[in-house]
Order: C-alpha cells, then structure tokens, then sequence
C-alpha cells in the first residue's frame, strides 16, 4: 500500500466512524424525543429538608410514567411566588404547581387556577370524602374546587427532653412531661429558665417565639380571638381574646421577665443549640431535627395556654394552570394523583398526609413524631386566608412587634392595625365592585 | 469614493453601538419607561378590576404616606452613615495598603474584597447569627467580658448594625478604585513636597486628596446610589424591624409591588426614589465641581 493509499483509507475510515457517531447521537436524540409524549413543569418551593424528598417523588413519577416527563423547579417562598405570578401574567405558568391554602384565594382571584371538579372523579379518581376536611376546603372556593391538599403542616411544641429531665420535670417512670395547659406551662417555665452564674443574664430559656406571626396566631386563637368575620369584610384583630393573648405574651416577656424579647428565626437555633427548653413550631423543622444526634427532644401538642385548645395549620396544595388541555392535563392529573396517593413517602420526611386513609394507616401510626402532631388534627385552626392577606400580615406583624417590645399597649397597637388593614379591605372590595360593574357593562352592551 | 468613505466613518459609530443600544433599549429603557406610564395608573396585580388613569394620585399617596416618610428616614440615616464610613474607611485602607508592597499588597486587596464575593442571601443569614442577641456569636464572645449589645432589638443599634454589616461586606470594592487612583499619582510630587520639607500629614492633604478629586468624587457618588438602594442586608437581617427602624425605602416599595402587588404605587415610589438619587448626585457633581 502506498503512502497517499494509506492515507485515503484513513480519511475513509475516519469518515466512517464520524458517520456512525453522528447516526447514533441522531438515534439516540430520536429516541429520546420519542419517549416523553408530554412535559410537564412543576414548580414549588421545597428548598429545606423537605426538596429530596420530593425530589425523589418525581424521579418515581418519571420512571413509572416514561410518556411523561416532569421537571422539577424549586426556589424559596418569597421569590417564588413573585415569580409565579409573574409568570402567569405573561401566561407563561407551569403547568403543575404548589400553593400553600392561605394563598388559593388570592390564586383565585387572580384567575391563575383550573377548577378541579371535573377532573376529580373521571381523570384522578379521587374521592374528596377520604380528605381531612379542613385541609379539603381550603383548596375550595364557591363550590368549586382548585387543588388537591398534600399534606397538613401542624404546629406543635418541641422541648429538650434532657433539659426537662435536668429540671426534675418527669412523670412515675422519669420520662420528661411536657406541660398541656397554662398553669403546666408556667410552672415548666420557672423551673427551666435558668441564670446559672448569677450575672442577671439568662443562660438557658424555658422557651422562647421562634416564629411571633405563628406564635401569636395559636395563642389568639385559644384565648377565643378572631380574625375576620363571616363575610371577610371587617377585621377583628382588635377583639377581646386576641388582645388578651398579646397581653399575656407580653407579660411573660416584661413582667415576669421568662422569655426574651423576639428577635428573629435565630431563636430557634438556641432550641437546636439545646439552650431552650420548649418552642413552638411547625411539623416542617422535624427532618433537621432528627438529624441532629446530639439533640435530644420530643414533640407534643402546644400546651392549652387560653381557654381552649388550638394550633395552626396550612397545607401545601397542588395546582393546575388555569388554560391547561389535553394530553397535558390527563399528564397533569395523573401525576397529582400519584403525589397524593404516595403522600405517606411525603410525610415520612416530616409532614402529615392529608388523605384520612392514610392517616389511619399502620405505616403512618409508626412514625412517632408526624402521629403526635397529628393528634392535635381535632383543633387545628387553617391561618387567614383572604386576598389582602399580605396586607393583613403586615400589619399583624407590626402590632404584635410593638406590643411584644412594650412600645405600645396591645389594645392600641391591634386597634391601629384593624384601622391599617381596613383601607386594604375597602380597596380590595372598590376594585372587586369596580370590576363586577365592568364586565356587566360589557355582558349589557353585548 | 471619498464621499462613501466619509458617510461610512461618520455611521460606523452607531454600527458599534448598536447591539449594545438594542439590549439598553429592551432591558432597560423600555422598562423604565414602562414604569414611569404605570406609576400614574392604579394597577393592582390580582385584581379582576381594570387598569385606572389616577394620574398623580400614587405619587400625592405616597407623598402623604406615613410609612413612605419612616422609611425614606431610615433610607436617609443609612446613607448618612455608611456613605463617610464606606469612603473614609476604604481611603484609610488604600493609603495603607499603598504602603505595603508585593505579595503582600495583593493578599490585602484580596482579604478586603473577598466579603464582598458573598450572595447578600449567605452574607445576611451569617450577620442574623453572628448579631442575635441571645445565641449569636458576637454576644457570646462579648458577655465574657461583661458585655450585651442590643445588635437588632434596640430600635438605635439596629441601623448601626446593619451599617457595620454593610461595611465588611461593601469596603473592599471602593478600597480596591481608591487603591488605583492612589497608585495613579506621581511618586515625583511626593519627592518634590519632602524636599520643600513637607510631612505625611501635609502631602496628604495637599498632594494625595486633590489628585485622588476626581476617583474621590466617583466613589462617593456611586456609593450614595448603592446606599439609596440598600435592600439585600435590611430585609434579610431584620426584615424592617425593630419598629420600622430598619425599613428602607427600597424594601417599602418591594413590599407594596410584590407583596401587596399595588404595581402603580411601587412604580410612583420608584420614581420619587430616583429623583431622591439624582438630586443629592446631582449636588454631589456641583459641589466637587465648585472646589476644583
């Protein structure tokens, strides 16, 4: 073979192989393409503990449905629900998406949900009897329904087994006793707030609010306290039981000086430093928790501190875009199906499943820790779920701060937020009358 | 020919600025603009209810708003504090780090810059631990000696402590241009100034500050814009508090566009921001210009 030979064979061979790479790379980007009839986005913000989890959920999905294709986005709360909204502006939404409960009626009114009714029955065969009914109800809105709940995120108290111990705060068989009412909860208070070297500084704290927003939301509720009335149009903030719960917060921190003033979420971090004995906080913190080894604690429903027992609740609530058809929504009802029916993998990572079925299954009864919470499901209270909830939070947040830093009195400091969140109320119902007036108009002169 | 030659020197300018001209145009102007129609409307995000002409009505809202003046306050108090810190401090430092020379030199510029390539989400949630009053770090440090700051529950320390925050985390930029603009300066006015019998403190104020004028001028102005705008630290640390004393006006307009999604008041208040910004530069300008 002579030289220039040698060298065409070689160019032909090369020319051979670049072929079949490039036939196989096609093949392969054919057949991938083939795969997936649908795809689907879905969006949500499990950023913590709880993403892998979910994270894991999809791959199954994925998996066990190959003509269908799920992309999992995840961003923190706050930026994601600008983005949401923004994204449904432009109509460019994810077709799946989680919302927690107080935000379906601002979802709502903003147009951005698919009612579900049609679906539930035929698509996802779901009953709506074997949901917890508050966390049902909470997806719903004028007889119709706009998600599926997943779960129901419950308050309950987590406290330092080895601090109660420590304290002599045991029952017949030395196990620590968690406190279940007011007079319980004080008396654990004195006994577990502690200034070991007398310099009058707080060395180890009985408890403290890790959340004041939530915190005082359990608190007002059990002291008979209301929010809104019936018709969502006057905000009762300012009423009896909640200032009497503000008061008796305050009172814990100013006059009685056992806990410290709220600072921020930090504090929490003094309950996994084990320098807190008791807080209270959402079922969503477990999955750190158990983590932890060299913290050891329990969890038990919040004390009964006012008249009657109550913790907060919310649920994590799945959605469908508003415009979606088919394949995209059977896609889309298939995999809400699946995230409900294996929302006990869910709960595992520290949450309670809001399918009654599962609820009362064996596997959900052995986890320990999700089961205490939920035995509070018989007084759990969703939090405030109007449009102008932000409106109201904010003033919430600022009334509970002055009053909790003794600026201002508690009745004065609810008075000025009822006065505040009013004008968001009036403004809500103008534009709402306004629009109303608008497209009747428009119906009229069609 | 000629004339082809000339017409294409005169527009090939505009050739060369043009993808830039197009993306200012889309990503920056157009918004703006954008901006400046929808702050005389009432839009509100959620709302079924139809897009309103109110013309100044957001801007007279604002202006009679008792949130929109705490938080314009507690805007204007960190500029107070921080813009003298921000360029005192890193003058001190470039001067200082002028002296040293070599490898030295470059580790130092690096130590104080380096802060400053931290997400504002990891440098605040580090600061939120490093100032919390019952488990934070600096606390713990400081009871060991008898000390307890207030850092974020004493309405006259929060500021402060976002201040000093702002501080680590900002200086080494505008010690890395005050460091160049020092180096700029001719090594023979210093000579000259030592022979006339000139000290340190001489040749700084007579030689170092009026050749540094103009680099001076620079960073003062980019840092009241940057002060104007602070957001990340105070709404990451103290979420506004304690008592409003930390809610900037940036974070106001943020609540009120993307909490309370009022799009037509948060972009009056923009607006009333940016003249805020342009006024006290445009003062800044004045005033350099009447000295030189």
């Amino acid at each position: 073979m002579t030289g220039s030979s040698k060298f065409l064979m070689g160019r032909v061979r090369g020319a051979v192989v670049v072929a079949a790479l490039c036939m196989g790379l096609l093949g392969a980007a054919c057949s991938r393409q083939d795969r997936p009839e649908v795809t689907l986005r879905f969006w949500n913000g499990f950023t913590g503990p709880d993403g892998r989890p979910m994270q894991q959920l999809v791959k199954e999905f994925n998996r066990e449905n190959p003509d269908i294709r799920i992309i999992m986005q995840r961003m923190d709360w706050y930026t994601y629900y600008n983005k949401l909204f923004v994204a449904g502006i432009g109509g460019r939404a994810p077709e799946v998406f989680i919302i927690h409960a107080s935000n379906i009626p601002r979802f709502i009114h903003a147009d951005f949900l698919r009612p579900m009714d049609d679906l539930l029955e035929k698509e996802m065969g779901l009953d709506p009897k074997d949901f917890f009914p508050q966390a049902w109800n909470a997806a719903g809105d004028g007889g119709k329904q706009y998600g599926i709940p997943l779960d129901i995120s419950i308050h309950g108290m987590y406290y330092n087994k080895s601090l109660f111990r420590a304290a002599g705060i045991v029952d017949a068989t030395g196990e620590p006793r968690p406190p279940r009412n007011q007079k319980e909860f004080m008396e654990a208070l004195r006994k577990l707030t502690l200034d070991r070297d007398g310099d009058g500084d707080m060395d180890q704290w009985g408890f403290v609010f890790t959340n004041t927003r939530n915190n005082l939301l359990v608190l007002m509720v059990q002291f008979g306290g209301m929010f809104f009335d019936r018709d969502n149009r006057q905000c009762l903030l300012n009423s009896e039981g909640n200032v009497r719960a503000l008061t008796w917060c305050r009172d814990l921190i100013h006059r009685e000086k056992l806990v410290p003033s709220p600072e921020n979420f930090i504090a929490w971090l003094g309950f996994r430093q084990g320098n807190v004995a008791m807080a209270f906080e959402g079922i969503y913190m477990l999955a750190d928790l158990q983590k932890q080894t060299d913290l050891d604690f329990g969890v038990a429903p919040i004390p009964t501190i006012g008249e009657q027992p109550a913790t907060l609740a919310s649920s994590h609530i799945v959605c469908l875009r508003r415009d979606l058809k088919n394949p995209e929504l059977q896609a889309a009802s298939r995999f809400a199906r699946f995230l409900t029916d294996r929302s006990l993998d869910w709960a595992a990572a520290g949450q309670v499943p809001a399918r009654l079925s599962l609820l009362q299954s064996d596997r959900f009864r052995s986890m320990e820790a999700q089961a205490t919470f939920a035995q509070q499901l018989d007084h759990v209270f969703y939090e405030p779920n109007q449009p102008f909830n932000n409106q109201f939070d904010t003033e919430f947040n600022e009334a509970v701060e002055k009053a909790l830093r003794n600026s201002e009195t508690p009745q004065a400091a609810l008075d000025r937020a009822v006065a505040n969140t009013q004008r968001a109320v009036r403004r809500h119902y103008d534009l709402w009358d306004q629009a109303k007036n608008a497209s009747s108009e428009k119906s009229s002169g069609l | 020919m000629n004339t082809r030659q000339n017409q294409f020197q005169r527009y090939s300018g505009w050739i060369f600025v043009l993808p830039f001209l197009i993306l200012f145009a889309a990503f920056l102007l157009t918004p703006l603009l954008y901006g400046l129609a929808l702050s005389f409307f009432n839009w509100e995000m959620l709302s079924p209810a139809p897009t309103q002409f109110i013309g100044w009505g957001n801007f007279h809202e604002a202006l009679h708003s008792d949130r929109f003046w705490t938080s314009t306050l507690a805007t204007a108090r960190f500029v107070l504090m921080a813009t003298p810190a921000t360029v005192g401090i890193a003058l001190a430092l470039a001067l200082g780090i002028n002296t040293i020379q070599g490898r030295r030199q470059a580790f130092y510029r690096a130590s104080y810059f380096l802060p400053g390539l931290l997400s504002i989400s990891v440098a605040g949630l580090l600061w939120t631990w490093f100032y919390n009053g019952e488990f934070g770090l600096f606390n713990a440090y400081l009871e060991k000696v008898g000390i307890k700051i207030p850092w974020l529950t004493s309405t006259s320390w929060a500021m402060k402590s976002i201040v000093i925050m702002s501080l680590w985390w900002c200086l080494g930029g505008a010690t890395i241009i005050l460091l160049a603009g020092r180096q700029q300066i001719s090594q023979s006015l210093y000579e000259a100034a030592s022979m006339d019998g000139a000290g340190a403190l001489r040749s700084l104020w007579h030689i170092t500050i009026p050749q540094m004028r103009p680099v001076l001028l620079f960073v003062t102005v980019t840092n009241i814009i940057g002060s104007f705008q602070v957001f990340g630290q105070t709404y990451i640390i103290t979420r506004g508090g304690p008592e409003d004393s930390t809610r900037v006006l940036v974070q106001y307009i943020y609540e009120t566009a993307f909490l309370h999604y009022r799009m037509g008041y948060g972009s009056a208040m923009c607006w009333l921001l940016f003249a805020f910004i342009a006024f006290f530069s445009v003062i800044q300008f004045m005033a350099m210009k009447e000295r030189r």
